[in-house]
């Protein structure tokens, strides 16, 4: 269940950050759509991982071998990718703070200068 | 051998310690960038070489330690091989162009080159479904910072566009991988791929899918691409031939492999995809005229190819997929990082602004390597792909996809012929540079060379035999290398090679195949002459030359269909650029190009049927074909093929132009040589398939109608025409439709005809071209207004003239006369009495031109401008002198030419030959004695030429200006002259056939296709989150049509 | 009005795709076999006691060097666009003077922080990636509260091009000195299961990728305030 509610949770977050990019003009609110978007798959790869009862995957004595732990891969896959997703953002900023030095403006419509 | 892990560890190694040398001169970094990217070039290329030359074998490479799946793998195998060192190398290349940029953008730009390669290089290895999208998004950033290499407005417009649609793309694959993960278990993409089963497909299919279709928008499919457009179109061009050909390319790996991976789950809609892109970007790049923008189309069009070439493969089952889909890709490569760098060095991005290049001639020998090959022409792996691809899509009956591929192609070369055409022949502005330095033109020259090195590869792995003469081409190539040296030394040489070459070749060839044999080896020879009285260096001439006869020769020389094709296809290109040297050529070169493409394309359906239907490919199946299914389709493909080489009415358009605008001695060949290929190839078919039908229509006669208005029609436009070689060049077209017209006779008779018209307008039109391209050349007009009384200032030209319009006009004595002569007689045979009533009326309309043309050019009065002029130089007499040698020899003989072309005919049928006695030929309507003939005639000539000579006394000489004029200069001076618009009671009468119904028609495809093109590229706004938006939409669709719902 | 109805119509289109994928998820009750390995072999094969670190630093290692270079490809281009437009930045306000007091006293003990974070990273809930966030966080509060003070990026370029560097050359290492042994984590002595130097070189991986990422992250965040990279710190 409690897998379920993250599944769920993430895939309407990824839903939230869609309408967000997608809504939105201004690029800095676009990007922030993005953000929720990343942390709404993110929160999908965990509950793929999660199995029911299991603790996190930190074994501090070798006599605990053979309990029941999460799956580790997601969570390895999900440092990953959040530390992707904040590369990501760090980069989609600059760009933003260099287009509104170059423009003035943040309205993505306004960056058509190539078209067609 | 070198660990394949080396190719990562040196790149990141050097990208993390450039970080050090912030400080240090730009050389220090440089070099050790420039010494990564060459050393990771190294061992790629020797893990190729190994690889193919079979002393190495594919390898897993683990790390960690462990196998597979507990750690993640990559494979090092041929395609890895290949793949890595295309993209080393580019990149190799690429930051050699960079040099100059290096200073500017400190050591940002070298870190960032070298980790876009290693990314390129992880995801062509990885094996691990996570893995690969790490390696996506390291290739993904640092390419968007490479595009803001100059930090413009539009650079950062798209680079932002670009990383906006490429976090979307990635998230899904992204949530793609971990329910895959969720459904399998596992990242390992072997691993899955050997657990994948219906049922796992079923429940995994949501994840599956995300991730194909991140990996298409990967891709840039049409129409979610206009980020990927931006981003071609923005960047350094240095930048766009990276990400063209090392993105595109490992990219299209990555999508392999997951594809492999799923099973082929969604081949039918990577089909769907790819020929939807394939077309769409290739109509909708025929209004792009900024030159990065269009190769950016060209680039997701070729993308999109093959990925419809792999889809196709795995969905019919066609043998030798791997060579089709790699080949595609390799060329796509080569040739598009080749012409970005181009259009670094051009530095100009419209395409009317290329003239510039002109500035170092020999940089067009690239530009044209690389736009052939794009094309798929011979002798290029392309080429060889798309064949194979064609015949196997044949074989298993995927028809319309052949349509598709090849109208796409059409397309594609509208417009790359289009810019090709402006390059070569536009002016420019004196001022304007090259950036013309040593790390941007080897790369050009590079990629050029492998390019022709890779086509003869292909030739080898392609899955057909090869019945082409490769000697033909080696001695293009050596002409090609020899370019420096003086023209008429290269002349020699050519005429060396095709006269030694050529007596073994003509000897060799049977049946009527010796008859063209003759004319392509004696009229390669003879029309090279002209040659030796041009100066300088004459660059590319002797090259395109050489590549035309050698597709003629091969043409002849060809035992199976992919041999005739290829020389079919080597002959058009030559005689491309040959007539693209004309001066004003440059519209009628590319509807030459685009005809003889056009035509191509249904030769090869035609083939491509004929072997579906019987299962060979030798021409002798050709034989077989008259009787499968279809075979009424197979002979109107191959008919309508040929007859766009022969000009026939509705597809003619072309020669007019093409014939006129060539130069002196390029028309005779064109004219006289070239459109004897159609003749050849419709005569072959017509012989070996017979009378065909589509349902109740017999094809014979159709093509009878066409013929003979395809000679009424040409023979009045020539009449019309005020330009001498236009009205040549409709001449050309008449004498095609009576050849047409003689081989849809399908008698003995009228095969007869066809040959002799070729053999005799062969030496008739070459004559004419010679004498009249020389009076051009004199007077420096073609109007004939504007000349007059020329024959006492080029005596040997009127004689010239004369005899071939005498010759021409097709009335005894002289060789024309025979020709005209069977042709009636099998007319009679067959009994279609009313197209032999056209034909006859189209002779008589041709002796208004011939009339005008000895009348306006060499009688009259000579104007004064021309009073110095002198007769044709020696180099042009010399030909014509040969040629008249013939004409008399034939006249005087015409049992020499008619008797063995006559036997070679009866081998395949004997009805209604002729029977020679002595030098009487007997028909079964007649009998004609040519030799008495001959003798009348003189008789006759010297009785009246006395007459005229003794009455001639009695003459009386005008004066010069004993013309009285009104007292004003009217505006159009020609208009008084008595020669302009010399037949206007026969326009008046005939007016109605000069109404351009051909011209308009074409214009209006043309315009129809230009305004789809402007209208539906609209959906690519510019607007970055329209994309988006359009993204999201393309997913839902995608989604819903290849599950069927939700 | 339309167009957001039409975006809203296509949203929940994609939210039916990813649905799809409900219906067929519960909870595991088991690991895949491959985790499974992970959680009953990883201890005893590597050495590790936190298994997420064994999979990041060494299973999947390739990953983290992907990741950490798509880290350093990130700081570059961030450097690149600065460096491309230098421009007069304008004159900030300066931070509070509890935000200045503040920073003077949890610098420090942030950067701390940090290093035990990557430092214990085989052992703890921690690793490189946060510990070097946390790093980067205290410069963060730096820049807060003197936002006008020059800082260069001398420094902190030679600890991220030295971090990076020694990493991929560690990693190489592994191939010289075991067969297959990429990014392998066993070429030093595994020590005591459960002690600070143990689990072989994942500590040492670990602080340079802390140490790398701490630098990255910062100089972003100098970047992005707009200062000149040519003074040093």
């Amino acid at each position: 269940m409690t897998g379920t509610i993250a599944l769920i949770t993430g895939i309407l977050l990824v839903l939230i950050g869609l309408w967000g990019i997608l809504t939105n003009r201004d690029i800095i609110r676009m990007i922030v759509g993005f953000s929720l978007f990343d942390v709404g798959i993110h929160i999908i790869m965990l509950s793929i991982g999660y199995v029911a009862g299991g603790t996190a995957p930190i074994i501090e004595n070798l006599s605990d071998i053979g309990k029941s732990y999460v799956d580790p891969v997601p969570q390895a896959l999900v440092l990953t990718a959040i530390v992707i997703g904040l590369g990501i953002t760090a980069f989609m900023l600059t760009y933003a703070v260099n287009m509104y030095e170059k423009k003035g403006t943040l309205e993505i419509d306004k960056f058509e200068e190539l078209k067609w | 051998m070198v660990d394949p892990i080396y190719l990562i560890v040196i790149a990141l190694a050097t990208a993390f310690a450039l970080g050090l040398f912030r400080k240090a001169p730009s050389l220090l970094p440089y070099g050790l960038t420039l010494a990564a990217l060459a050393v990771m070039t190294v061992i790629s290329g020797s893990w190729a070489y190994g690889i193919l030359s079979g002393s190495l074998e594919g390898t897993d490479i683990f790390t960690a330690g462990f196998t597979p799946p507990v750690s993640i793998n990559l494979y090092m195998g041929s395609l890895e091989a290949v793949l890595l060192l295309l993209v080393n190398l580019t990149a190799l290349m690429t930051a050699l162009v960079l040099r100059k940029e290096v200073k500017d953008t400190s050591v940002y730009m070298l870190m960032l080159l070298l980790v876009f390669v290693m990314g390129l290089n992880g995801v062509i290895m990885t094996r691990d479904l996570f893995n690969l999208f790490v390696f996506i998004e390291i290739v993904s950033i640092a390419s968007a910072g490479l595009i803001a290499l100059r930090s413009n407005l539009e650079q950062l417009g798209a680079g932002f566009k670009f990383v906006i649609a490429g976090a979307l793309t990635s998230g899904f694959m992204l949530i793609g991988i971990i329910f895959t993960y969720y459904t399998t278990g596992s990242l390992n993409m072997d691993v899955i791929a050997s657990q994948m089963s219906p049922a796992l497909a079923a429940t995994g299919y949501t994840g599956l899918f995300l991730i194909f279709i991140g990996m298409i928008m990967e891709l840039k499919p049409f129409p979610v691409n206009g980020w990927g457009l931006d981003t071609y179109e923005a960047s350094v061009p240095a930048v766009s031939a990276l990400v063209a050909a090392g993105t595109t390319s490992a990219m299209f790996y990555a999508f392999l492999k997951t594809s492999y991976m799923s099973g082929g789950l969604f081949v039918q809609a990577a089909a769907v995809i790819g020929g939807m892109t394939f077309i769409g970007m290739n109509v909708l790049a025929l209004q792009q005229d900024k030159s990065r923008r269009l190769l950016g189309y060209s680039s997701i069009a070729q993308i999109g190819l093959a990925v419809l070439a792999y889809a196709l493969v795995a969905l019919y089952r066609i043998e030798n997929g791997e060579f089709i889909v790699f080949a595609l890709i390799l060329t796509h490569a080569l040739a598009k990082a080749l012409l970005f760098w181009l259009a670094g060095i051009v530095g100009k991005d419209s395409i009317h602004d290329w003239g510039v290049i002109k500035k170092k001639m020999i940089l067009i020998a690239p530009f044209a390597v690389a736009v052939s090959a794009l094309l798929g022409l011979p002798p290029f792996p392309s080429f060889f792909a798309k064949w194979d691809l064609v015949m196997g899509l044949a074989a298993r009956g995927g028809m319309v996809w052949i349509i598709l591929i090849l109208s796409g192609s059409l397309l594609e070369a509208v417009y790359l012929m289009r810019w090709f055409g402006n390059a070569f022949k536009d002016s420019f502005n004196e001022e304007d540079t090259l950036d013309w330095r040593f790390g941007t033109v080897l790369p050009v020259f590079f990629n050029m060379t492998v390019l022709l090195a890779l086509g003869y590869l292909s030739a080898s792995q392609s899955s057909f035999s090869m019945g082409f003469n490769w000697i033909l081409l080696g001695a293009v190539a050596v002409l090609m290398v020899l370019d420096f040296l003086p023209g008429i030394i290269k002349n020699l040489l050519l005429m060396g090679a095709i006269g030694y070459y050529g007596y073994g070749f003509v000897m060799a060839a049977e049946s009527y195949r010796s008859v063209f044999a003759w004319i392509f080896a004696l009229g390669a020879l003879i029309t090279l002459l002209p040659g030796f009285g041009v100066k300088g260096k004459r660059m590319g001439f002797y090259p395109s030359a050489a590549l035309m006869f050698a597709g003629l020769i091969g043409l002849i020389e060809a035992v199976d269909f992919m041999g005739f094709f290829l020389s079919w296809e080597i002959m058009t290109l030559g005689s491309y650029f040959l007539i693209l040297r004309g001066k004003d050529s440059k519209p009628h070169a590319l509807s030459y190009m685009l005809f003889s493409l056009g035509g191509a394309y249904l030769l090869m359906t035609g083939f491509a049927m004929t072997y579906a239907g019987t299962g060979s490919i030798a021409l002798g199946a050709l034989v077989k074909a008259a009787i499968i299914p279809h075979s009424g389709i197979i002979f109107a493909l191959l008919a309508v093929g040929f007859m766009t080489k022969m000009a026939s009415a509705g597809l003619h358009i072309w020669l007019p132009g093409a014939h006129a605008e060539a130069e002196t001695d390029v028309s005779p060949m064109v004219s006289g040589i070239l459109l004897k290929a159609g003749v050849f190839g419709l005569l072959m078919t017509a012989i070996s398939m017979g009378e065909q039908s589509i349902g109740p229509v017999s094809l014979p006669y159709v093509l009878s109608w066409v013929a003979v208005i395809t000679a009424l029609v040409a023979n009045y436009m020539a009449a019309m025409q005020e330009d001498a070689k236009r009205l040549l060049a409709y001449s050309s077209i008449g004498q095609m439709g009576y050849a047409l017209f003689g081989i849809s006779l399908m008698s003995h008779l009228g095969w007869l005809s066809a040959l002799v018209i070729s053999i005799v307008h062969f030496i008739y039109k070459v004559t004419l071209f010679l004498a009249i391209g020389s009076v051009a050349k004199r007077t420096g007009t073609r109007n004939m207004y504007q000349m007059g009384g020329l024959i006492t200032k080029m005596p040997f030209t009127f004689f010239s003239v004369l005899i071939c319009i005498i010759a021409l006009s097709g009335i005894p004595p002289l060789a024309g006369f025979s020709g005209k002569w069977i042709v009636y007689n099998a007319v009679l045979e067959k009994r279609w009495m009313l197209q032999g009533a056209v034909a006859g009326a189209a002779g008589i309309i041709a002796f208004l031109y011939l009339f005008r043309l000895i009348f306006a050019i060499f009688l009259g009065q000579l104007k004064d401008n021309h009073r110095k002029v002198k007769e044709a130089p020696f180099f042009l007499i010399l030909p014509q002198a040969l040629l008249l040698g013939l004409v008399m020899f034939f006249s005087f003989l015409p049992g020499s030419l008619l008797r063995p072309v006559g036997e070679i005919l009866e081998e395949f049928t004997t009805a209604g030959a002729l029977e020679w006695q002595g030098n009487m030929a007997i028909s079964d309507y007649g009998y004609w004695n040519g030799v008495a003939v001959m003798w009348v005639f003189m008789a006759l000539f010297a009785v009246f030429f006395l007459i005229l000579t003794i009455n001639g006394r009695r003459a009386q000489w005008i004066k010069q200006f004993n013309i009285v004029f009104a007292a004003e200069r009217p505006a159009r001076p020609e208009t008084t002259h008595f020669s302009y618009n010399f037949f206007a009671p026969v326009r008046k009468a005939l007016g109605f056939l000069e109404y351009p119904f051909t011209t308009n028609f074409w214009n209006r495809v043309s315009d129809f296709l230009h305004a789809v093109a402007g209208f539906c590229r609209r959906i690519y706004t510019g607007n970055g989150q329209t994309y988006l938006l359009q993204m999201v939409i393309f997913v839902v669709l995608s989604y819903m049509l290849t599950k069927g719902g939700f | 009005m339309v167009k957001k109805v039409f975006i809203l119509l296509m949203i929940i289109l994609t939210g039916l795709i990813l649905w799809s994928f409900v219906p067929g998820y519960e909870s595991r009750t088991a690991l895949p076999e491959v985790s499974a390995h992970y959680v009953e072999k990883g201890p005893e094969e590597l050495g590790a006691a936190n298994i997420v670190t064994a999979v990041v630093v060494t299973y999947r290692g390739l990953d983290t060097l992907g990741e950490v270079t798509i880290l350093f490809a990130a700081s570059a281009v961030v450097g690149l666009l600065i460096h491309l437009n230098k421009n007069e930045n304008k004159r900030r306000r300066e931070g509070s003077e509890i935000l200045r007091t503040g920073t003077a006293l949890l610098f420090p003990l942030i950067l701390l922080f940090g290093i035990y974070v990557f430092i214990n990273g085989h052992l703890t809930p921690g690793g490189g990636f946060q510990g070097g966030a946390i790093i980067a966080s205290a410069v963060v509060l730096q820049v807060l509260a003197y936002p006008n003070r020059k800082i260069g990026h001398g420094l902190l370029s030679v600890i991220e091009s030295l971090s990076g560097f020694t990493y991929v050359l560690l990693g190489a290492a592994g191939v010289f000195l075991t067969v297959n042994g990429f990014l392998d984590n066993r070429i030093l002595p595994l020590g005591e299961y459960g002690s600070l130097l143990s689990a072989g070189l994942i500590p040492v991986i670990y602080t340079l990728v802390g140490l790398k990422v701490g630098s990255e992250l910062s100089s972003v965040v100098i970047s992005l305030n707009g200062e000149s990279e040519e003074e040093q710190l």
